[in-house]
């Protein structure tokens, strides 16, 4: 089966989607391996929300393509290549402060992704929005009060956490690389940056987090189908048994 | 006898629950933690083979039934940790003993999950058994357990109906499918029977257990249902049970089985069952490997509620 493209639109949300996608596969990881029991039942709460999410912009996508292919043939069917993800939400779950940077990072980032959506003229998307802002808020919450926690814990807490912030912020740089299609459909491309980079650098400054200058690396852009490593690896777990057993039916 | 046993007494008599407050004899509170942190271990640990397929679920909506299975797993151990936190013991008591094995948990939890056909089986035939016994728990003499088991055993009856769609979508779908089915029940049927513990003949609780009406009915006896319930689904499925024994009685109306392998099974009780140390290994990382976590949590808040003060 080949995945194809048709509509802008449609190219533009899946850089939407499989962010959510990708980051809800990631913190599914979790389940069962969280520091108690409380939190293993928080993030399997947030990687909900971003299944759905990623479910739900998934049948936009199929609806504006003419229902060519379905939800679960853009999960489960398409190459590394193919996949339209930032590279934030790929990068593992090395240990917690991993985990709850890359969520509060991405948090942020979709709380004004969403909120400039829902001006949207797609009316499907729009009501998406409303419910998904809600979700946010509640994500937005979580991560950030870990941040607090972590960044003003313990000595070593604090280190984790510069750690995971200094080999994460190498992803963010091409989030903000906008072009034509993000300026067709985000309505404010330059407030994305802004409300980001203020909220971070306000969260780190209150944390006792330092941002280090990173250098531009030379990195190929998500919004052309490039990835790290870890991509391939998620991905060969995550489709292993529809692309095993390619004629098998599943609910 | 003094005035707070026959109070005891009588209200276990007049099939009344036991509250928190209310004197109890120490073996009847120390039978009631032994038996509800085993429950709650089971849940948590029951997490783990489940969660071996998670990340693979075939589906976006079989991965999201599957996560949220789990998540409420979760939660009935949450809440049965508070249970007996109510009879005197602290979370973190019962995390070292789970630790150090002094606490048990089901030993079904101890067999892998090797195919997504064992996501099928787990839901139909160990929640199948585990709603059996509960439903019977929920008359159970101590009333926060009694609570607990109403609720849990509606999340549960949905967990059975989410483990036999999927039985019903491998059985009826392709021979790999169908073959992968027929594999998880044979692996899974006598494991399950066996989850509802010994013979009444050999069980070590019994007597007692059932004279303070913790346990309502018994071993056999709930086995039993079990087996009558479950026997018509897997013809249904058009699945074999992994019994050649096993024939229906006209005159009793009952399902009789071949012997069970006790061998096995007390084997995996006591230790060496094919994932028993997989599980505790698991468990016991997953805590120590974000001690440093729980540790800034605990030193922020300190931090914080000294600003306040």
């Amino acid at each position: 089966m080949k995945i194809t493209i048709e509509n802008n639109e449609a190219k533009f949300l899946f850089r939407i989607a499989d962010t959510s996608l990708i980051l809800a596969q990631r913190m599914a990881e979790l389940c069962s391996n969280a520091p108690f029991l409380e939190e293993d039942i928080a993030i399997s709460n947030c990687s909900l929300d971003l299944f759905g999410r990623a479910e739900e912009l998934y049948k936009i996508i199929a609806t504006i393509e003419g229902n060519k292919f379905t939800p679960d043939d853009y999960v489960f069917r398409r190459n590394e290549r193919e996949f339209f993800n930032i590279k934030l939400v790929e990068q593992p779950n090395e240990d917690f402060a991993w985990t709850i940077t890359r969520q509060f990072m991405h948090d942020v980032w979709a709380k004004e992704v969403f909120t400039q959506l829902s001006s949207s003229k797609n009316e499907e998307l729009v009501g998406l929005c409303s419910k998904v802002l809600k979700e946010i808020e509640y994500s937005l919450l979580h991560s950030r009060d870990w941040m607090y926690r972590l960044g003003l814990g313990t000595e070593e807490s604090n280190k984790r956490t510069q750690d995971a912030i200094d080999h994460l912020l190498k992803y963010v740089e091409e989030i903000f690389n906008f072009d034509d299609l993000d300026k067709e459909y985000f309505s404010d491309c330059a407030n994305i940056e802004r409300v980001w980079q203020e909220e971070i650098n306000r969260v780190f400054s209150e944390i006792n987090i330092e941002r280090k200058e990173i250098q531009p690396l030379s990195m190929r852009d998500f919004r052309d189908g490039f990835h790290s490593e870890h991509i391939g690896h998620l991905l060969s777990i995550m489709q292993y048994l529809p692309r095993a057993y390619p004629d098998a039916k599943w609910s | 006898m003094d005035k707070f046993e026959q109070a005891f007494n009588q209200i276990i008599e007049d099939d009344l629950k036991v509250e928190p407050r209310d004197w109890m004899p120490e073996k009847y509170r120390q039978t009631n933690i032994r038996q509800i942190s085993q429950h709650a271990h089971s849940e948590i640990i029951g997490m783990q083979p489940e969660g071996n397929w998670l990340l693979r679920a075939p589906s976006l909506r079989s991965k999201q039934v599957l996560l949220a299975k789990i998540q409420d797993e979760a939660g009935h151990g949450l809440y049965l940790y508070s249970v007996a936190e109510t009879l005197g013991i602290s979370r973190q008591e019962m995390n070292e003993q789970l630790h150090n094995q002094t606490a048990k948990y089901s030993s079904i939890f101890n067999y892998p999950t090797v195919t997504w056909a064992d996501m099928g089986a787990v839901g139909w035939l160990v929640d199948g058994a585990a709603i059996v016994n509960q439903v019977s728990l929920q008359r159970t003499s101590y009333g926060p357990y009694a609570r607990a088991m109403v609720r849990i055993c509606k999340e549960e009856s949905f967990h059975q109906r989410q483990g036999y769609e999927i039985m019903c979508q491998m059985a009826f779908g392709t021979a790999a499918q169908k073959e992968m089915a027929q594999d998880a029940l044979n692996r899974f049927w006598e494991p399950a029977l066996m989850m509802f513990g010994p013979h009444d003949a050999d069980s070590v609780h019994k007597g007692q257990s059932m004279a303070w009406k913790i346990k309502r009915e018994s071993n056999d006896h709930l086995r039993q249902r079990f087996i009558d319930r479950t026997v018509p689904q897997a013809e249904y499925l058009g699945l074999t049970i992994p019994d050649k024994g096993l024939k229906f009685n006209e005159e009793t109306g009952h399902y009789e089985t071949s012997p069970f392998n006790w061998d096995e099974f007390w084997n995996v009780v006591n230790g060496n069952g094919p994932c028993n140390q997989e599980r505790l290994d698991h468990h016991k990382k997953a805590h120590n490997d974000n001690r440093w976590v729980r540790e800034a949590a605990e030193a922020y808040a300190e931090k914080t509620e000294a600003q306040v003060a």
